[in-house]
């Protein structure tokens, strides 16, 4: 009778609840992970597939990007142990160099699909951050799985990363980056002029 | 580089292509020419300059240093340029003919051939491995295309079930705890003490370096490691002329990509506990 005492019963239930509680947390983000990229997916599939001509494509591309990449904060991680050193004006500098050419990077492949689908696989928790699994399908070619890295750090899930074959886009790219600059005497003023250089030549005509 | 088996392995920026080219992946396997380029450049490159670079002192660079596990880099860089400049002006205009000539179809079934003429090798090393299903899987493979799909010319085991996967000694190495030791990149593509060893192992390990002198076998198998080649080179063709535009120092991501790519497939391997027996079966 006295193991049921009121007192017990509200602890247990506060207990149960709170455990409960933290059980739901993780779950509740993972779903949330899944319906994120859901949802950015199908946009941008919807995109891909649609009959418009590319330049179009590209412009209405654009913001959904914007929207649910965290450009800045994969910018600020490919720079790495450069990012410490760099003065404020370099690092806006580059930050507004790295927002033309990831962009440029991901209209560029748009042109590349057609009737394009995509299915979302398991969530797996590493750190802060979501790991969703998707196998994108392409006609006439063998499904092609990736991983996408959700982060919530800002507050809404945004991707910080995509994994295909076991490299990540961004670690792939801080190491060029990084090595890019170690054998320029460690100065960051030379990558910015390496960009620069990337992004004239993109926008020169047949590009 | 990109003529090498690992070449395959290289799509850091398309890397949704996966299975397309994993294919052909396993192609060049047995490009023995591969092997004595390296002895000459080892030759001529020792002599001259450094071999090693210079440890760094500050702890950021240092950090870096032992990131890249790659303390031969300034010869690594130098086997990496020579590599490039023969696939410039030799392996690529070949392997764009070779697109230009052959249609896709029968690109693919010789793509096909080329991965099950491989798949002994998958074998011992998924023995070696000790992956039963894995195993089971490539030797399969094996029995199927080679009768049904007339000597591997279309994938009949893919149908029937029975995926490709890639295996080589250089990953079972990885899967007995061996770590991969300083990155090396090699004539045939990039690679790694551990992986190099492995490649050598894979080369014991294809009956085709055992076949009977006549017959017109020793011949075959000259064209088949060639056409390997160039096959594996054309499967790439998009994502290194990509990689080489796009990246400001290609070296150091073929680098990155190539260290990553290897952890994750030996990770794939250690976490691969399917059962032995079929699905209907259980």
């Amino acid at each position: 009778m006295k193991l049921l005492s009121g007192r017990r019963i509200v602890l247990a239930t506060l207990a149960l609840t709170c455990a409960s509680g933290l059980f739901a947390l993780p779950a509740r983000a993972a779903d949330n992970a899944k319906q994120f990229i859901q949802s950015f997916g199908t946009q941008l599939v919807a995109i891909v597939n649609s009959p418009i001509p590319l330049p179009e494509k590209k412009t209405k591309v654009l913001p959904l990007v914007q929207k649910n990449v965290d450009i800045d904060g994969i910018g600020r991680y490919c720079l790495g142990r450069y990012w410490k050193i760099a003065t404020p004006e370099q690092r806006q500098h580059y930050l507004a160099l790295f927002h033309e050419v990831l962009v440029n990077a991901i209209t560029d492949k748009l042109g590349e699909y057609r009737g394009v689908s995509f299915t979302i696989g398991d969530v797996i928790k590493s750190g802060g951050e979501d790991s969703v699994n998707a196998i994108l399908m392409r006609p006439q070619q063998p499904p092609a799985s990736m991983q996408w890295i959700v982060s919530y750090d800002s507050g809404q899930p945004l991707v910080v990363d995509v994994i295909g074959e076991g490299a990540s886009l961004r670690l792939t790219q801080r190491n060029d980056y990084s090595s890019f600059i170690a054998r320029n005497g460690g100065n960051v003023d030379t990558l910015l002029a390496a960009l620069q250089k990337q992004l004239d030549r993109h926008a020169q005509p047949g590009n | 580089m990109i003529s090498g088996r690992n070449g395959s392995r290289l799509r850091p920026r398309a890397r949704d292509q996966h299975d397309q080219t994993r294919e052909g992946s396993s192609v060049h396997r047995r490009f023995r020419l591969g092997t004595l380029c390296l002895g000459l450049v080892l030759l001529g490159t020792a002599g001259c300059s450094s071999i090693k670079a210079p440890v760094p002192t500050d702890p950021d660079a240092l950090a870096e240093y032992k990131a890249a596990n790659d303390p031969y880099e300034p010869l690594n860089r130098k086997v990496f340029n020579l590599t490039m400049k023969f696939d410039t002006w030799a392996l690529r205009p070949v392997a764009k003919a070779y697109v230009w000539a052959v249609p896709r179809p029968v690109r693919n079934s010789l793509g096909n051939m080329i991965t099950t003429m491989n798949e002994p090798s998958v074998f011992f090393n998924d023995v070696g491995a000790g992956k039963p299903r894995r195993a089971g899987d490539s030797f399969v493979r094996w029995c199927i295309n080679m009768t049904v799909g007339v000597g591997g010319l279309i994938d009949v085991a893919k149908m029937a079930g029975f995926p490709h996967h890639d295996n080589d000694a250089g990953l079972t190495m990885a899967n007995w705890g061996i770590s991969s030791g300083p990155y090396l990149f090699l004539p045939m593509g990039p690679s790694s003490f551990r992986d190099g060893i492995g490649y050598g192992i894979d080369q014991g390990l294809s009956p085709w370096d055992y076949v009977p002198r006549g017959y017109g076998l020793v011949s075959f198998n000259w064209a088949y490691n060639m056409m390997g080649v160039v096959h594996g080179r054309s499967e790439h063709l998009e994502d290194l002329d990509a990689l080489q535009r796009d990246a400001l120092d290609p070296y150091a991501t073929i680098r990155s990509a190539y260290q990553q790519q290897r952890n994750a497939q030996a990770e794939a391997i250690k976490n691969d506990h399917r059962a032995t027996v079929p699905d209907w079966y259980q």
